[in-house]
């Protein structure tokens, strides 16, 4: 009995110190950890003292903290191999995440931050956000001037963008029966059970106060109540709520009509290029996510070293092409593809258009979360 | 700190310390990691569920009792309902389930038992969201089944088994279910048979003898089971989310959405609170049944 | 009549056991996928573990999760293990709120945990990274094994112990010659559980993670803007090859010690 369990117990702590063993392997980092610890102290005395000159070839670290996959691998290993700085690249899920984080480090402990309008228009508000010095960043000029200006950066000043979208009405003809020209459509009762929406209330809030001619972003708790009450009617027709790979419901034929982001519908599209598009007729949707420095950075120089780096048009086109998102570069245009620029389905004209989704204050938020539990109880 | 000294100089002074001597040493580890990381930060979640949301952004320290009066208007009970519900089917059809599994595992020769405990546990190994994704090709409309189902000419149409309550159901069994087996087996492995084989020389059916004697002895097992499959499906928002289409709301999601798109901290602790006092009742009736008393002079 | 019975087990177990592999088992096809998509079979390829070699960031995070997964389910078993065998001996009355306090980490939301966890080492003044991330793991961990080992105390044979100390041998020698291989199941299941709790916790990790440490499930779980790429399947089955390798050699290796002994 003893020697069984012995020989399990040697067992078990095989797998797990062979395990942790073999991620040794992997690289020496763990005993490296104190030197780069010294070395990115080190760095940041140097910027403290204020030496503008130094170059940020010169090594170093760079802390970028996005979603996962966002900033494309072979981009960073570039970034890497030309500048001699190291990234350390962490993720978050959800853009509170980031900004309590950011907040409990006192805008410190990462150099850069790509994440959605509305968070980092609150991180501005909280003095967060540092402002970006354009003189490091000489390819600033490459943004094409139709991404910038937004409520979240008014003057330009803090803000590069990285991944602009439009969230569009996509389905399938042939096994859609009614007409699809809006969100009004969605509520069809051809439709029953055959919809995708996003797992996002305001984005589905959205769509229901268009439908009533409002703003996504009113704060009448009376209006807000009333766009309740008609999403309540809209429950029978949907089949799923995701915010991840919502396309797939739609080539798998789980469903017939999805509301997906930009990079979604260019996925849909590659996929099954028989799928209809629709610009909602009641207005359209927009958001940003943009890259922002925060304001404590401990490697500002390697940060706007690095926002110069993806301003470049080749390596901007580099990221619109593994992003699937708008490319807000004007220098990346040449670079692109010419099947990729046809597979992007929005043209710039839009833009003007969309209305961003923003924060509206507790009140109007706490009504929405409530609207939203309900309409998830009438769901299943 | 002065108070845990006091405790170990009560018990060093005590009456029956015939067996103590060092045992304080033995706890001490987890009465400080329990102490520094566990009680300490649940007081701070206390206190931040009676604040106030800021506007905008963050938390104002203002003192509130909104939080909890929240709690109680129907759209939110609801979905304590909903997920007590689901908690309870899961945790029945986890026990039903996994019961026998546990039970004719330590029933295994010798050899056998430590890599069958390892082929239980290594499918959790790899990434939970990665598993759900794997149900989900399967399962999905014009999935692998349907194609199969098909082909067979069992089914006509695709069959839309995803994305509803009893998937989400399925899908809690199947996180769950190691939690049963585990705790199962390691109560049943070390039982007694000989008073099973002494029931049965009294006369008792082999049905008998099981429900007497072995499910009694396997109790504090089957209990520990029990509460470790019942607590985290209370607060698996990711099941609902990605085998429940997001259609299915349990307090782990509620939760969940006021921290992030509610922005809402103090009212997602006041629920933390209140489901944490929900399920503390369960560990209390756990411990109620599973009482350590009879485990003097072991040593 | 026995033999019958058994077989049914063996079936039943059999069963069961199919069922928990079967998703793995699509894991493990798609990461020889020759698309991204997995709505129409595209062919087989190699394509994904050629990127997964040359993902340098998936291959840190899978390292730091193991790391993470061996310290905190190791110091949960040490912690776990002595705490419920002590916690039976000591008459203390804080005993029964400490044991209670210990599985409140398992009873809230993690979401929430994590928030409070960041609000609370952040005050401390620690550093956030691979200690906060141990600290904040250790923590769920800890009920695990304390409440396997805990069920598996009860109505042991206290006899054995006595006439054990009877014969003079100490407390410890008691404990590591008696008490721990009874109870051996009992700990190595908490520990291995623990194991795979903290090898897929997204949630706390994300809020008590450092800007130098990242770990595997942060980096699945948030591939939001981009959709899972089969890289991650593909890291998933070497994974499992690795782990069923080091099993099926040390079940070979154990094989051959009784013959010899």
């Amino acid at each position: 009995m003893r020697k069984t369990w012995k020989r399990s117990a040697a067992l078990a702590a095989a797998v797990v110190v062979l395990s942790t063993g073999i991620a040794g392997c992997g690289g020496n980092e763990t005993s490296k950890a104190p030197e780069t610890g010294v070395a990115e102290s080190q760095e940041e005395k140097g910027t403290a003292q204020g030496s503008p000159e130094e170059n940020p070839s010169g090594g170093g670290e760079l802390n970028i903290y996005t979603w996962a996959e966002y900033v494309p691998q072979s981009v960073i290993d570039r970034f890497e191999e030309e500048t001699g700085v190291r990234v350390n690249y962490t993720n978050f899920e959800a853009n509170e995440e980031m900004l309590a984080k950011l907040e409990t480090s006192g805008g410190g402990d990462y150099d850069i931050i790509i994440a959605s309008d509305y968070i980092i228009k609150l991180a501005a508000d909280e003095g967060l956000v540092k402002e970006i010095d354009l003189e490091k960043v000489p390819n600033y000029g490459n943004i094409d001037p139709i991404f910038q200006g937004f409520f979240y950066d008014p003057d330009n000043a803090m803000t590069v963008p990285y991944g602009p979208g439009i969230p569009l009405l996509v389905y399938d003809p042939a096994m859609v029966e009614c007409e699809i020209t809006g969100y009004e459509s969605l509520w069809d009762p051809s439709l029953e059970d055959s919809v995708a929406l996003m797992d996002s209330e305001r984005v589905v809030m959205g769509m229901a106060l268009k439908t009533m001619g409002e703003s996504f972003n009113t704060e009448e708790l009376d209006v807000i109540r009333a766009a309740g009450d008609k999403l309540m009617e809209l429950a029978p027709n949907v089949r799923v709520l995701s915010q991840n790979q919502t396309q797939d419901y739609l080539l798998s034929g789980e469903v017939n009509a999805a509301f997906l982001f930009t990079s979604q519908v260019v996925l849909a599209l590659a996929e099954n290029p028989d799928l209809e598009v629709v610009y909602p007729e009641e207005g359209l949707g927009f958001g940003v996510d943009a890259a922002f420095i925060p304001v404590n950075a401990p490697n500002s120089d390697n940060a706007h070293a690095f926002l110069n780096f993806i301003l470049d048009g080749e390596i901007g086109a580099e990221v619109s092409q593994q992003t699937y998102y708008l490319c807000p570069n004007k220098a990346a245009y040449e670079f692109l593809p010419e099947e990729f620029q046809k597979s992007l389905v929005i043209s710039t004209e839009d833009i003007p258009n969309g209305e961003f989704i923003q924060d509206v204050g507790a009140e109007a938020t706490a009504l929405h979360e409530e609207i939203w539990t309900e309409f998830k109880a009438k769901l299943d | 700190m002065s108070g845990y000294n006091k405790i170990i100089n009560q018990s060093g002074t005590g009456a029956e310390k015939k067996t103590k001597g060092h045992w304080w040493m033995t706890v001490a580890p987890l009465y400080g990691f329990t102490i520094l990381f566990v009680a300490l930060p649940i007081l701070y979640l206390i206190i931040l569920s009676f604040l106030t949301r800021a506007q905008t952004w963050g938390v104002v320290n203002q003192f509130t009792l909104e939080n909890y009066a929240r709690i109680v208007k129907p759209v939110y009970l609801n979905t304590f309902k909903e997920s007590f519900q689901l908690a309870i089917l899961t945790t029945i059809t986890t026990l039903l389930v996994g019961y026998p599994f546990g039970y004719f595992m330590a029933r295994l020769p010798r050899k056998q038992k430590s890599f069958m405990m390892l082929l239980v546990v290594i499918p959790f190994w790899t990434s939970a969201l990665m598993r759900m994704y794997g149900w989900i090709i399967i399962f999905r409309s014009n999935g692998i089944l349907d194609k199969i189902l098909m082909g067979l000419k069992i089914t006509e149409k695709p069959l839309k088994l995803l994305y509803s309550y009893p998937a989400v159901l399925v899908g809690m069994i199947y996180s769950l279910l190691p939690f049963m087996i585990l705790s199962v087996y390691s109560s049943t492995d070390k039982m007694d048979w000989s008073l099973v084989e002494a029931a049965r020389d009294l006369g008792a059916t082999r049905l008998k003898a099981f429900l007497t004697v072995t499910v009694k002895m396997t109790l504090p097992g089957i209990l520990s089971g029990i509460v470790l499959v019942f607590i985290p499906s209370m607060g698996l928002f990711f099941i609902a989310d990605i085998l429940g289409g997001g259609k299915v709301m349990l307090v782990g999601n509620l939760i969940q959405n006021q921290l992030q798109s509610g922005r809402d901290w103090p009212f997602a602790a006041a629920l933390s609170v209140v489901l944490m006092i929900f399920t503390s009742i369960m560990i209390w009736l756990y411990r109620k049944l599973s009482g350590v008393k009879d485990l003097e002079g072991l040593l | 009549m026995k033999k019958g019975r058994i077989r049914c087990s063996a079936i039943y177990q059999a069963v069961l056991l199919a069922l928990m592999y079967l998703p793995i088992v699509v894991v493990v096809v798609y990461s020889f996928h020759a698309s991204k998509s997995t709505i129409r079979w595209q062919g087989w390829s190699l394509d994904w573990y050629r990127k997964l070699a040359g993902n340098r960031g998936l291959l840190e995070a899978l390292k730091n999760s193991l790391i993470l997964a061996g310290l905190s389910s190791g110091a949960a078993g040490v912690i776990g293990t002595l705490g419920a065998v002590g916690m039976a001996r000591v008459n203390w009355k804080s005993k029964g709120a400490v044991e209670y306090i210990s599985t409140l980490p398992i009873m809230i939301p993690e979401i929430i945990l994590g928030m409070v966890f960041m609000a609370f080492f952040a005050a401390m003044g620690l550093p956030f990274g691979m200690v906060t991330l141990v600290l904040g793991h250790t923590s769920f961990c800890i009920p695990y094994v304390f409440m396997m080992v805990k069920s598996s105390l009860v109505g042991l044979d206290k006899s054995l112990g006595e006439a054990a100390k009877d014969l003079g041998a100490s407390e410890v020698r008691v404990f590591f010659d008696i008490t721990l291989p009874l109870i051996m199941p009992a700990v190595l299941s908490g520990m291995l559980l623990a194991f795979a709790m903290s090898l897929d916790d997204v949630v706390i990790s994300i809020f008590v993670t450092g800007a130098r440490t990242n770990t595997l499930p942060i980096r699945i779980y948030t591939q939001l803007k981009s959709g899972v790429t089969p890289e991650i399947n593909a890291l998933c089955t070497i994974m499992l090859a690795v782990t069923f390798v080091i099993v099926g050699l040390s079940r070979m290796l154990g094989k051959k010690a009784p013959a010899r002994g």
